[in-house]
């Protein structure tokens, strides 16, 4: 039912879009050595939706900050198409946990950021803008400042604001750990159209195995801190219940089926602490 | 996996974040120390280097460290001025303290008073509104007046600076507690008196400190004014006096002192601060 | 009724209509009281002599006379004037050199190891144990009043700059990178922007303390300034005029503040950082 790594019918032998390989991570303070990531190896193909669950403290977020170009890999290299990847930057856009919108600026002016930064000229600018609010529903929004939005609403702007640079590879951080349950439904279904709709080449950390699976091409397993890749799962494009909210969806066997070979995994890594 | 050529721009001391330039990164214990030393070495050259006989100071305006040095011992020495400097930094010690103590007699349990009943905050917290623009070095010219030169017009003008800081801060230490550790405390039974001793002063006893350290701080920084107007010992009376008789080197020596103290005072306090709540991570240093 | 028995009142019934009533009510009660004895004690002959408490009365008169009149070179406006000439320019040398240095502190970590031993060191001086040696320096000129301000409000403006800066989100610079941000962009868009309320709340702590600074400088050397004007008064004998100055000095201090808030709340009308300023 599950396939091993790489056999993921979507992905044709190309150069993937990105590939991390044999990145680890070891901290050092004062104390002493901290190894918060043994060498993992991921590729990422173009259009392809991969998600990295894994139990509290296995370093996935620490993977994604390396990914970003935030953190530099103790060991190990980042490639995006084939070459190696600079400093961090609009290639690679993240979205946040906690939404980082800059508070003196509006939301029309957040989403613009990046391209006034790579001074795009004007139009350009204007027309991804509106673009970007009509994609996220935020039309209404655009002169409002951060403070004034609910924490589902800031976190749309997050995600406008990094697809208008049109990056490469969208990078997100448990971007809805930070919402209340029913935000978060609203936003995963939301995601989920996108991504069909649009094709986006997105790597996901969350630790709910429910958004993983409803959400990804590939849902990637990460063992207990110091992390290593587990094992990594395909879930089928074509599956029954894709387009169906996650109420329906969490109804239909294949679904449970993935989520519960996912879970067995993780589960294993907690309780073996 | 070795690292290869795209780890390049990586390279960097280990522990630092490799990701930022040298110059946006928080440089190692040992690094800091080295920098720090050799920025005070630098300063101490300059010192020597600029006051020499030949140099480009006069030795009127900053005298060269060997001076200063034998002003200290002078004054370690030999009286100045009538009084040795042990007894001229006990006035001013005593002084400072002696105005300091009595506002925060004074003060203390008027702020948490003003904190607690709401009555006794819109009776008082008025007049302080109105003490407060007034700095408290506009008080002397009025305590001369009053109470002449003397030691009493100093501990007047200290206790002013110390008893406003004393009396806002406890205030707010008192009401800024959570109302739902007073909540917490009603539904467990204790009477009005007890929560205020037992769970409003407990808890807001590092705020208390904080305001204690400021109110120590003004009172230093007034007195030290006090005795350049009116005084006949201490340390700003020696501070004043040198440098009515170009005696530079006592008065850099005084003014080091006046430091030293203020320094003391201020880490005194904050051990103070973790000796009666090491629960805080209050107390910082301002 | 003690606090705990209003923290339960309040839940139960909020009267907000009285609850701000009555504390102006008490504060304005306790005021008049005040003024009442004091008028009380001066008026009643030979309980208290003039030259130690003059009358309320006395006061406003005085206060007439100084605006008309000038006492001692010049009137109360005029005073009034030269000390705030001699704060703005030490509080503005104070900004213009704190405020970059704060940034450059926050931004650029090993600057701080190269100036922190000479900041401690020199820290704990209060401002006017400087006033000897700033007259030696400077003569008894406007120099030195202003550099006494400038020393009172220097550290005020360059430690909670760098508070500010230094306490704004890492998150916040770490989104502008990955949005393909520079330093100099991210500072100037993200950072400053999102530290200026902090900042601004340290400038009006700072200028604050240069008033106070300036007052005490203006007490022991000078021919002029509100500092000047009480002096004399003590040394006239006449505490009416002592009371006048104390007042505008007052006053002034506490407009200066409010100005500020003001404008604050015009040109950063975002909300605040979360860090706390320095006294």
């Amino acid at each position: 039912m599950a396939a091993a790594a790489a056999s993921n019918a979507a992905s044709p032998p190309a150069i993937a879009k990105m590939e991390l390989r044999g990145v680890s991570k070891t901290f050092h303070a004062r104390g002493g050595e901290t190894r918060a990531l043994e060498p993992c190896d991921l590729a990422i193909a173009k259009g392809e939706f991969v998600t990295v669950v894994g139990p509290s403290g296995c370093g996935k977020s620490t993977l994604m900050m390396i990914a970003a170009g935030l953190e530099a890999p103790s060991a190990g290299e980042i490639l995006v198409d084939g070459r190696p990847a600079g400093p961090a930057g609009p290639s690679r856009t993240v979205v946040f946990q906690r939404f980082a919108l800059f508070p003196s600026e509006t939301v029309a002016e957040n989403i613009a950021f990046g391209l006034r930064v790579a001074r795009t000229e004007r139009a350009e600018i204007e027309r991804r803008v509106a673009e970007q609010l009509a994609l996220m529903g935020l039309e209404r929004f655009a002169g409002a400042y951060p403070h004034e939005l609910s924490g589902g609403m800031q976190q749309r702007v997050a995600i406008a604001r990094a697809l208008a640079v049109r990056p490469d590879i969208l990078l997100m951080d448990e971007p809805f750990g930070a919402l209340d349950a029913q935000t978060r439904t609203v936003l995963q279904e939301e995601v989920s159209r996108l991504q069909r709709e649009l094709h986006y080449t997105v790597l996901f950390i969350t630790h709910s195995v429910e958004e993983a699976v409803y959400l990804s091409d590939r849902v990637v397993v990460m063992s207990r801190g110091p992390g290593r890749i587990k094992r990594e799962i395909a879930v089928p494009r074509d599956a029954r219940w894709r387009g169906l909210e996650i109420e329906a969806a969490g109804n239909d066997a294949s679904f449970l089926a993935a989520k519960r070979e996912i879970w067995e995994l993780i589960r294993d890594e907690i309780v073996r602490q | 996996m070795a690292a290869t050529a795209s780890a390049r721009w990586f390279d960097a001391a280990p522990g630092a974040d490799r990701t930022l330039p040298f110059w946006r990164r928080e440089p190692g214990r040992a690094q800091w120390l080295a920098i720090a030393f050799a920025s005070l070495a630098a300063m101490l050259f300059a010192w020597f280097a600029l006051t020499r006989p030949d140099g480009l100071i006069s030795p009127l305006f900053l005298p060269p460290p060997s001076e200063v040095w034998e002003a200290f011992v002078r004054l370690l020495k030999r009286p100045y001025l009538g009084s040795t400097l042990g007894q001229h930094v006990g006035a001013s010690l005593g002084i400072v303290l002696g105005g300091w103590l009595l506002a925060g007699a004074v003060g203390l349990p008027l702020g948490i008073a003003m904190g607690w009943w709401p009555k006794v905050r819109w009776l008082a917290f008025p007049i302080f509104q109105i003490l407060r623009p007034v700095p408290p070095l506009a008080w002397i010219p009025l305590a001369i007046l009053w109470l002449g030169i003397g030691d009493s017009a100093r501990i007047f003008v200290v206790f002013i600076a110390a008893i406003v800081p004393w009396v806002m801060n406890s205030m707010q230490a008192v009401d800024s507690i959570d109302g739902l550790l007073v909540r917490a405390a009603m539904t467990l039974g204790a009477s009005d008196r007890q929560i205020l001793t037992r769970v409003v002063c407990r808890t807001a006893l590092p705020t208390l400190v904080a305001g204690a350290r400021i109110a120590l701080g003004n009172a230093w920084t007034t007195l030290v004014a006090a005795e350049l107007l009116a005084a006949t010992a201490g340390l700003g009376y020696i501070a004043l006096n040198a440098s009515r008789t170009l005696e530079i080197g006592i008065l850099l020596v005084a003014m080091a002192i006046i430091g030293v103290l203020g320094a003391l005072f201020s880490i005194g306090m904050q051990l103070l601060t973790r000796v009666v709540a090491p629960w805080s991570r209050a107390g910082s240093s301002a | 009724m003690s606090a705990t028995a209003a923290v339960v009142r309040s839940d139960v019934r909020s009267a907000r209509a009285n609850a701000a009533r009555r504390p102006v009510a008490y504060g304005a009660a306790a005021l008049a009281t005040l003024v009442a004895v004091w008028w009380l004690a001066t008026a009643i002959p030979g309980l208290v002599p003039t030259r130690v408490l003059p009358s309320p009365v006395d006061v406003v008169v005085r206060f007439g006379a100084l605006i008309a009149e000038p006492f001692s070179g010049a009137t109360l406006f005029g005073h009034a004037l030269v000390s705030l000439q001699r704060w703005s320019i030490g509080v503005l040398a104070a900004i213009g050199l704190g405020v970059p240095l704060g940034i450059a502190l926050a931004w650029l970590p090993p600057l701080r190891a190269v100036v922190t031993p000479a900041f401690e060191l020199l820290r704990y001086i209060p401002p006017f144990a400087w006033v000897p040696i700033a007259v030696l320096w400077f003569g008894a000129t406007t120099t030195t009043q202003a550099a006494i301000v400038f020393i009172a409000a220097f550290p005020a403006c360059i430690i909670n700059t760098q508070l500010a800066v230094s306490q704004v989100d890492s998150i916040l610079v770490r989104a502008a990178r990955t949005l393909g941000a520079g330093a100099a962009t991210t500072l100037r868009r993200v950072v400053l922007p999102v530290a200026a309320p902090t900042v601004f709340t340290g400038l009006r702590i700072a200028f604050g303390n240069g008033w106070m600074a300036l007052v005490g400088a203006e007490l022991i050397v000078g021919k002029q300034g509100l500092g000047f004007l009480i002096s004399q008064g003590q040394i006239n004998d006449s505490a009416a005029t002592i009371l006048v100055g104390m007042t505008t000095i007052g006053v002034l201090g506490a407009l200066i503040d409010v100005v500020l808030q003001r404008l604050q709340r015009v040109a950063l009308p975002w909300r605040p950082a979360s860090a706390k300023p320095l006294e």
